[in-house]
Order: structure tokens, then C-alpha cells, then sequence
């Protein structure tokens, strides 16, 4: 039965400081873009739904800053329940449900503390999603092995992202990947603004849904109809098309996307021309390299 | 009589008093020993990693499987055979993900004969099914070390130069009967730089210690079932290459991907299938070999109609982890921290005794954000999530 199929979602949001503080240029962009507050309304209203849809349904929510990942929920730092405690008496409830409550107040006290402490240091146009993937694959593993007697625990993680890709985090990133295929982990993107194709590898690797909103204003409609359902529900709805993934390799020495490269044996690193020394780890190749592959291959051949 | 069976026998003394390890904390409670034994037993793996070594990437394995009257033994669960097929399974799976673009074939041998059931490839699927298939065949006669060794390295040594060759014997039977002088076969292996480890299951053999000894595999023999479990994973990992092992550069190829919503293409069958009698394989979709664009169904392949190796980067970027091994984390105590830690990755209070460190970014995880991180992520959340660390291979040039 579908009861004891629990589901734990991990929303990763971006909160890029340069991305949501940048002021579109042109007047119609104006219009189309949101700020971080309303997105945060989308995002709250979303997981009180993901919680709604069976009581005893899972959620994290990680911020990838500029220079730093962040738990937003659930956040086991003493001082906060002090405060959060605090507030309640004033503030009042007003009959809200006490899980959403708390959800909400720790998203916004961790998104405070967050905005008021990146002002010093330098601020960069992409935010490091890998970190945030890699402790969102940690905190999975440590619910599902505290969880394996209570039945089964479907996990997913959901990335929106709208800054630019971070191509030094390739590696991590996709060591995030493999991790979660291994440990059947769908990742999902919602793609605010740039396209992403470390995300669009790492939907397609893991199975999940790649989405580019056309219409930023309408975030929440896409949160709750494309990501909302649960991976087993998936097959029985219309969703949008994959999207056309390039699994081209880029080179290491010129950066260019390749169709026919070379690797070197003992690092595998691509190379877009012949070269006798691999760049990488300073290895001397035999000279004959190339020519004496076409003839194997020839012989082979006849 | 009463009194030797009593004393057991010689070599079962490493279990002789081990209650003496373990000590009661003040409280009166086990637990804390317990703990210790199981975190020191969970790392043990972990420390026996060595690092900057030159590794074979690109595998060329030989699985060979001893079908011979021995391994219908029952001394483990069904059978030797069953058992050793089904963790072979999970070898071959793991393989394939740890090294996507390395290749493997199984023999087996049995009635003093050997066959190759299944030749040297990049599919698991194809494997495992193979050794499905293998559960029902029976075991019959006396293996041939010799025959099983020398039908290896006939495909072997047709291997470029770059190609780590190996061989991975399961051997159950104590004798082996093979039609020459076995000691040629094995100089001839190791001049041809096969690497043989052979993992018995029943007792040490001379001649299969000498073997491994001679090529510079390793040698092994199972005490259960789990242990046999921990010896093939060892073989998971690319083992560090010979010096004789040539370095070149491999030509290579980075198919597309064709969708067919967006072309009003033609169906077609792909060239993996064509053998096949059902409609597998007749599809718009595949991979277009960039060369001779022949179609085919799944990465990693080597095209059949130019011979160039295809792969897509994803590939490639599995085995990176090999190569940049992840730092061990620094064991501290908890209390030396203070109270009430938390792990940065999971965040959850630490219960144990010992927290772990980053030496790089200097953040505190909980054992198990340990153990995950560096059997499973290979990456550490703490590096990844600030610029200043996040890469710790940045100075090799991957950036």
C-alpha cells in the first residue's frame, strides 16, 4: 500500500545575491521578474503542500548562497528555538497548523541571518549548488538509514536555481550525481532565468524533470503541478518533454565542446588535438601516437 | 579426544577471548565498546587506500569462475556456486559503475576444460545475464587453472599497450588439472603484464599463490560469506598500473543524444541490436557515432563499423574520484568540541565519541556524513560549498 511509502523532499534554493538584486534593464523584464520575497512565498506555499500530501512527509530546504550553503529547515541550532518560542507568544498563531508555522519562521529567520552576513566578502554571479547537493545527499542517507524500520522513504531533491552555472564545481557536482543514481535519489531543476547544463546532465542522469519557466510569475502554478507529484506518480501525467541533453565533452585546453576528442590513458583528461605531453598530469606520450592507431584500426578492420 | 575438541583447533584462536576487548563503561553499559569496535571495523576499509599512485584506468578483466565438481559444495548458502554468482553479480554491477569505460569477460572451466561464455565487453547487462544463466549449468570434473589462464590471455594480449590486463580467478577447488607445466603460463603472464589475483574458497593453493605472486595480483581466501563479499569489492577499485604499462593519448568519441520529437526522422535499428529478432532497438532515438554515424542504443560502446571508442563525459567524470581521492577526515572527540555538536552536512547532534574534520575547510561531520562521504559522495560538502576550497583538484587543471 501506498502508506508506508513515505516521501522526503530537499528544496535547494538559490539565493544568489547578485542574481535577485540585479535590476533588469529593459523595461518589459521589469514586469516579468520576481523578487526573492515572492519566490519565498512560492516556496513555503509549496512545501506546505509537499507536507500536506501525507502526514508523516519529509522536508529540508537548503539555501546555496554565493559562498556558502546554508539549512534553512530543519535547523537543530538551540538559539533559535529560544527565539522562535518567543515569538509565538507575541505573534500568535491565529489557528495555522504549528509544522507550517515553524517551517515558515525558519525559512525567513535563516534567509535574514543569511542576507545580513553576505555583505561582507566578495559577492559572485553564481551560486555553489554542488556543496548544497552533496549535503542534501548526506542528510538523505542519515534520514533513510534512521528511517529503514518505519518503512520506505522515497527521496527527492528539488534545485531552483536562476544564477549562472559554476563550471569549477563540474566535479563535484557530479560526483552529487552519481551519488544520488546510486542511491535512487531523483533530482529535479526549476530553472528560473539562465540554462543550466550541469542540471540538465543531472536530471537526465538521475531521472527527473528539467524545467525552464517561461513565466516567472507563475512559479508557484509550476512548483505545484510539474513537482509536486511524487516520481511513482510521474508516469501517470502529462508532463512537459525532455529537454535535448548535450553530453558533448568540453576540452580541458581550449574550453570548446568536441565531438571527436583525445583522452589520455593514465588521467582521462580530453584533449581537443594531439599533443605529446598530457597537460594534466605531465605524461610523455609515444610519439607514433596517432598514426600507429589508424593502422590498428585498419587491421582490425580487414 | 574430549580434551582436543575442546581447545578447537589452531587457527580458529583469533576468536579466543574476545570478551576481553571488550569493558564496561561506568554506567555498567557495553554499548560503548561496542561502538568502537564497529567504527574502528567501518574505517579499517577506508585507511587501506594509498594515494598518488599511478592507476590502471582503462581495465581489461577476465573473471574465470571454476564450475568443477568442488563447487557444488554446500559450505556456503545454497551453494558454493550460487553464492559466488550472485555476489558476482553485484562485482560486475559495481565495476561497471565504478570504471564505465573498462571491459570485462567471464570464462568458466570445468571437466578440465575452458569456455568463454561471455566475451570481453562494456555491458553488464549482457554480463549478468550470462551469469544468471550460469546458475542452472552444472559442475562437473576438474578445473584447469592452465587452460582458463592461457584462453585469457589469447584476447588479452590482443590488448592496446595502455590497457590495464586482468584476471580475476574464483577458485573452489584445491587441484587443478592442466595438460602442461602451468609455471610456462605464468611467465608468459607476467611478460605479458596480466595482472592475476586469484580469491579461493576453500584453502591456500601453492600454485595460485605463486601466480598472483609472480604477476603482481593478490591472493586471498574467503572466511565467509561477507568476507568474500569484502575481497571483490577490493577488485572494484582500479588496481595501481605497472610501469611496463604504455601511456597514450585515445582517440575518442562524444556522441549526441537524438531526440525524435524534434526531427521527422525515420525510425532505424541501431547497431547493438542487430542480431535481435524482436523490435528492440528499432527506434529514432540513439546515439550517432560522430565519425560514420552508425546509431546506437546505450553509451559507453566501441562503433562497430570505424572502431572509434564512444563515451559521453558523464563517463569519464566517474572515474575522476579514483584520481583525486577525497582527504581523510581528522578523528577528534566530541567533548573536545564542546557540547551538543552538530554535523554540518546532516545536522543532526552528534551521539557518538569522535567527531571527524576537514583538514581543508575545517567543518564537523558525524561518522556515518564520514563514511558516506568517502565510500559514496567522494566529495566534501564543507569544500563544495566555499569558493576558497572547492576544489581541491584546481591545480591539476580541472578547472
Amino acid at each position: 500500500m501506498t502508506d508506508n511509502v513515505k516521501s522526503q523532499l530537499i528544496i535547494i534554493l538559490d539565493t544568489n545575491p547578485v542574481w535577485w538584486g540585479h535590476k533588469p534593464s529593459s523595461h518589459t523584464k521589469a514586469q516579468q521578474k520576481m523578487t526573492l520575497t515572492e519566490c519565498l512565498n512560492s516556496v513555503m506555499v509549496f512545501a506546505h503542500s509537499h507536507l500536506m500530501m501525507n502526514h508523516s512527509n519529509k522536508l529540508a530546504i537548503i539555501a546555496a548562497h554565493s559562498d556558502q550553503s546554508v539549512f534553512l529547515y530543519p535547523k537543530n541550532d538551540p538559539t533559535v528555538h529560544v527565539i522562535s518560542e518567543a515569538d509565538e507568544v507575541t505573534e500568535g498563531t491565529d489557528g495555522k497548523y504549528e509544522l507550517f508555522n515553524q517551517v515558515d519562521k525558519q525559512i525567513k529567520e535563516g534567509i535574514k541571518n543569511l542576507i545580513d552576513n553576505c555583505m561582507n566578502g566578495q559577492l559572485y554571479p553564481d551560486s555553489l549548488v554542488a556543496g548544497a547537493l552533496a549535503m542534501a545527499l548526506c542528510h538523505i542517507n542519515k534520514t533513510e538509514r534512521s528511517h529503514e524500520e518505519a518503512g520506505i522513504l522515497s527521496s527527492r531533491i528539488l534545485v531552483i536555481k536562476g544564477s549562472e552555472d559554476n563550471t569549477e564545481q563540474y566535479m563535484n557536482l557530479m560526483n552529487a550525481v552519481f551519488t544520488a543514481q546510486k542511491q535512487n535519489v531523483v533530482i529535479d531543476a526549476c530553472v528560473l532565468d539562465n540554462e543550466s547544463g550541469l542540471l540538465q546532465q543531472a536530471c537526465d542522469i538521475t531521472g527527473g524533470i528539467y524545467l525552464k519557466i517561461p513565466q516567472m510569475k507563475g512559479l508557484l502554478q509550476y512548483l505545484m503541478w510539474v513537482f509536486l507529484p511524487d516520481p511513482l506518480e510521474r508516469p501517470k501525467l502529462t508532463l512537459p518533454p525532455k529537454v535535448q541533453v548535450d553530453y558533448r565533452a568540453a576540452c580541458f585546453c581550449h574550453r570548446n565542446l568536441i565531438d571527436i576528442g583525445y583522452v589520455c590513458s593514465v588521467c582521462l583528461s580530453i584533449f581537443c588535438a594531439f599533443s605529446p605531453i598530457c597537460g594534466t598530469c605531465q605524461t610523455t606520450f609515444k610519439i607514433f601516437g596517432p598514426p600507429k592507431g589508424v593502422k590498428k584500426k585498419s587491421k582490425k578492420l580487414g | 579426544m574430549a580434551e582436543e575438541e575442546e581447545k578447537g583447533y589452531r587457527w580458529e584462536t583469533e576468536y579466543e577471548r574476545t570478551w576481553e576487548a571488550i569493558q564496561e563503561d561506568e554506567k555498567g553499559s557495553l554499548q560503548a565498546s561496542v561502538d568502537d569496535i564497529i567504527s574502528k571495523a567501518k574505517k579499517r576499509k577506508l585507511l587501506e587506500k594509498i594515494k598518488n599512485v599511478r592507476l590502471g584506468m582503462m581495465r581489461h578483466l577476465f573473471l574465470i569462475i571454476d564450475m568443477s565438481e568442488a563447487m557444488s559444495d554446500q559450505d556456503l548458502k545454497p551453494t558454493r556456486l550460487l553464492s559466488t554468482l550472485k555476489l558476482l553479480e553485484y562485482f560486475v554491477e559495481e565495476y561497471f559503475d565504478q570504471n564505465p569505460i573498462s571491459q570485462l569477460g567471464i570464462i568458466i572451466t570445468k571437466n578440465k576444460r575452458a569456455e568463454k561464455v561471455s566475451e570481453l565487453g562494456g555491458n553488464p547487462r549482457r554480463h549478468i545475464t550470462t551469469l544468471q544463466s550460469l546458475a542452472d549449468k552444472v559442475c562437473h570434473g576438474e578445473p584447469s587453472l592452465q587452460n582458463s589462464l592461457e584462453l585469457a590471455h589469447q584476447t588479452l594480449r590482443h590488448m592496446p599497450g595502455h590497457a590495464s590486463r586482468e584476471v580475476l580467478v574464483v577458485m573452489g577447488s584445491l587441484t587443478t588439472c592442466d595438460p602442461d607445466n602451468i609455471i610456462s603460463t605464468i611467465s608468459m603472464l607476467r611478460d605479458g603484464n596480466v595482472r592475476c589475483s586469484v580469491i579461493g574458497l576453500a584453502a591456500e593453493v601453492c600454485v595460485c599463490k605463486k601466480l598472483c605472486k609472480e604477476t603482481h595480483g593478490s591472493y586471498s581466501v574467503i572466511l565467509d560469506e561477507c568476507h568474500f563479499k569484502d575481497l571483490l569489492t577490493q577488485h572494484v577499485t582500479p588496481p595501481p598500473a605497472t610501469a611496463s604499462t604504455e601511456s597514450s593519448l585515445i582517440r575518442m568519441g562524444f556522441p549526441h543524444h537524438q531526440l525524435s520529437a524534434d526531427k521527422e526522422e525515420r525510425p532505424s535499428m541501431c547497431m547493438c541490436h542487430l542480431d535481435s529478432k524482436n523490435s528492440q532497438g528499432f527506434s529514432s532515438t540513439g546515439y550517432f557515432c560522430p565519425q560514420c554515424k552508425s546509431k546506437y542504443c546505450e553509451l559507453p560502446i566501441e562503433c562497430k563499423a570505424c572502431g572509434l571508442t564512444l563515451v559521453s563525459a558523464p563517463h569519464l567524470a566517474r572515474s575522476y574520484h579514483h584520481l583525486f581521492p577525497l582527504d581523510q577526515f581528522r578523528e577528534i572527540p566530541t567533548a573536545q568540541v564542546g557540547s551538543n555538536v552538530l554535523c554540518f552536512s546532516c545536522q543532526t547532534a552528534v551521539q557518538e565519541l569522535n567527531v571527524y574534520i576537514c583538514d581543508n575547510c575545517e567543518r564537523i561531520y558525524c561518522l556515518d556524513c564520514d563514511l558516506f562521504i568517502h565510500e559514496t559522495l567522494h566529495s566534501c560538502p564543507g569544500c563544495a560549498s566555499s569558493r576558497q576550497t572547492q576544489q581541491s583538484a584546481k591545480m591539476a587543471g580541472f578547472s
